[in-house]
């Protein structure tokens, strides 16, 4: 799988500095090909360059960064947005949303997080990719297909790479070795973010308790759920019901 | 007639002690209305007195009277440059302007005091009662019209800066003044100029001047100063804690950067001050970042939590528990050297079905003597404690007050003391269902 072209653009050279050489872009398959300091500058390099993921400041001089994804979304709709900022007010997080963002960040970032962030991009990405192709060309990205296909249809259950192995006799160290090359992350990682995913739509449009959804998503001990929820969301699952319904109210 | 100025001199004389037993800001206008305070009871005296002698002719010797006369209308002259200066300060306090008048009426002020002591004293003797009059008494005329018509001008002049209650106290005031003047003028017998003066000083106190305006004025600059303190741009401090962490990070230094991310956490979840009540859980996170500081300063300081899981949606006060623990730890802990524990504790209520309780337990050096019987009626008599602003008790005080406002009556903040040493704190809270929200607003 081809490496994905960053741009990192943010108005302080530290917080660059800290993206550039404390998140291991290698591990995740990502190469930081260019930064830019200001909005203008994030415009040309977006053109130039032209990256796979932006990571963007919001407050950054000469043109807001809301401002650049909006220009930048019409001549480049394929690339994915993160949003790294400060600021958590309800606004700026609508606005960002409105732009169809594919993430947005906290200051101070948590690397770790953000590993987690650049996984689930790679993962949309993926299905983006599934759901465009109909038709399969390779016997590999059939055999990638069936298996995810099989994972969201089994989420409740408990699942291994040797349950895979089992059920598509295959390898199980193929399996795992599929999922770093086709999508790019860790089997664990996929099967956590799409039970994530599940959850979330259960949380914000089920009635079900938390205890419910946790057993829904493949977890028995809904303790252990709420762990690796707040992990990768960065809130309890009660919060993330909660959150929605205020801004639903809010809106 | 005396007996109107007694009257008149025992109501200032009452107003005078409960003006100068609040607490008050230490301004150029308090300052101005005490002396006026003082001047008119000294006034009022000599009004009264004068009352007398001047209808005594015959009986009290001409020097005496001549004499209280001079002091009665110098005195006047006084109060009313007085009224003056109040005017001309709180105008000036509204509008920013500085008092151009000022040495005119202070030039004026010396003439007329130098009139009053040395114009010859000349009285009328009527039927209806006897006054004085003649060149003497036309300084007192001449003087209130003079300063009343500075202070009509300068409200005037400001009349659209001045904030509107005030103009309004200040406008009465003066019309008040000036219709008495005016019928002592038609009536000179009536000898009223007195009464005018004290329900101007009064008109004054009531509207400007009494103990409770005085108090939300120093309540209010008190707290200006904490809201001031607390100012800071907090995207500032996180931006600035954040570049210092990466840098600390850049430099292989985990242990500063994980500091600083934790000291960043903190910061944002309690500048989260609009909302009143937040999910025990937000408030617990604050904790945690807020402990793990405090552990790491204090490497033998351990804090452990039992929390019910059920019970992290529950909505609870905004901002109760920081305050009881760092009381934990300032209070008790410390006398120790930080050496112990802090466990918190939330479950639901045994006694009551609708309610949790949050403890916050520490192993610390307990309550000193007297202590806790003071911090029981203290927090017993909550709601009859003047808001304090000073000391550390105003913490728990403020949980308390918050606790009975958003949760009830029967909820609050009580502490006992642990067999092994040390003490808990008890916060018996209202369970809000939130989890179960969903249903609840559907139904909607």
């Amino acid at each position: 799988m081809k490496k994905l072209k960053v741009l990192l653009v943010d108005d302080e050279i530290m917080i660059r500095e800290g993206f550039k050489r404390l998140f291991d872009w290698k591990n995740h398959g990502c190469e930081v090909v260019g930064e830019a300091a200001d909005g203008m500058e994030a415009l040309g390099k977006i053109d130039t360059l032209c990256p796979d993921i932006v990571i963007m400041d919001i407050n950054i001089p000469i043109m807001s960064g809301l401002k650049v994804i909006q220009l930048s979304r019409m001549k480049h709709p394929q690339i994915a947005y993160v949003i790294v900022s400060g600021y958590d007010d309800f606004s700026y997080c609508q606005q960002a949303l409105r732009l169809q963002i594919t993430d947005y960040i906290l200051k101070p970032v948590n690397y770790e997080e953000f590993g987690i962030c650049i996984d689930n991009l790679k993962i949309s990405l993926y299905e983006q990719r599934a759901a465009s192709q109909e038709k399969p060309k390779e016997q590999e990205e059939r055999v990638i297909e069936g298996i995810t296909r099989y994972l969201h249809d089994h989420l409740a259950e408990e699942v291994s790479l040797s349950i895979l192995a089992e059920e598509f006799h295959l390898n199980p160290q193929y399996i795992s070795q599929l999922f770093k090359n086709e999508i790019g992350v860790g089997f664990l990682s996929y099967l956590t973010n799409i039970r994530m995913e599940k959850a979330k739509k259960l949380l914000i449009s089920s009635p079900l308790s938390v205890t419910e959804i946790a057993q829904q998503a493949g977890y028995g001990d809904y303790r252990v759920f709420t762990k690796v929820f707040k992990k990768t969301e960065g809130i309890t699952p009660s919060q993330y019901r909660r959150e929605f319904l205020e801004g639903m109210e809010g809106a | 007639m005396m007996r109107m100025e007694i009257a008149l001199f025992l109501i200032l004389v009452f107003v005078a002690l409960i003006y100068f037993s609040a607490g008050r800001k230490n301004t150029m206008l308090h300052k101005t209305f005490s002396v006026l305070l003082i001047a008119m009871l000294v006034h009022l005296c000599f009004d009264a007195a004068t009352i007398y002698t001047v209808n005594h002719l015959d009986t009290v010797p001409r020097l005496l009277n001549d004499i209280l006369h001079r002091f009665f209308i110098g005195t006047m002259v006084l109060v009313v440059y007085l009224f003056y200066q109040y005017i001309a300060i709180l105008t000036e306090e509204e509008t920013g302007k500085p008092r151009h008048l000022d040495f005119g009426a202070r030039i004026y002020l010396a003439v007329a005091e130098l009139g009053v002591m040395i114009l010859p004293v000349h009285y009328a003797v009527t039927e209806r009662g006897n006054y004085s009059d003649g060149p003497h008494a036309s300084i007192c005329y001449v003087s209130m019209a003079f300063y009343l018509f500075f202070c009509v001008w300068l409200l005037l002049k400001n009349w659209t800066q001045i904030d509107r209650k005030k103009k309004f106290a200040i406008g009465a005031a003066l019309a008040i003044e000036v219709c008495v003047s005016l019928l002592q003028a038609v009536n000179p017998t009536w000898l009223i100029s007195g009464m005018g003066l004290t329900l101007m000083t009064m008109s004054f106190y009531l509207t400007l001047e009494n103990p409770d305006i005085l108090r939300a004025e120093l309540t209010e600059q008190k707290m200006s100063m904490l809201y001031l303190k607390s100012q800071v741009n907090p995207h500032f401090l996180y931006n600035t804690l954040d570049t210092i962490r990466i840098q600390a990070q850049l430099n292989d230094d985990k242990p500063v950067a994980d500091l600083l991310m934790r000291l960043v956490d903190f910061f944002r979840l309690s500048v989260k001050v609009d909302r009143q009540m937040v999910a025990l859980d937000d408030e617990l996170e604050m904790i945690e970042a807020y402990m793990d500081l405090m552990c790491y300063r204090y490497p033998e300081l351990v804090c452990r939590y039992d929390i019910d899981p059920d019970l992290g949606g529950v909505l609870v006060p905004n901002f109760i528990l920081q305050p009881i623990v760092e009381n934990s730890l300032l209070h008790g802990l410390k006398n120790k050297g930080y050496r112990g524990e802090v466990r918190i504790v939330a479950q639901k209520s045994e006694q009551q079905k609708s309610c949790m309780e949050i403890q916050v337990i520490d192993t610390g050096s307990g309550f000193e003597g007297e202590k806790k019987t003071k911090v029981d009626q203290m927090l017993l008599h909550c709601d009859k404690q003047a808001p304090k602003l000073e000391g550390n008790s105003i913490g728990i005080l403020n949980v308390q007050k918050r606790i009975k406002l958003l949760c009830g009556r029967e909820c609050g903040l009580w502490y006992t003391e642990n067999e092994a040493g040390g003490v808990t704190a008890h916060l018996l809270l209202k369970i809000e269902a939130v989890n179960t929200g969903l249903e609840g607003k559907r139904e909607r």
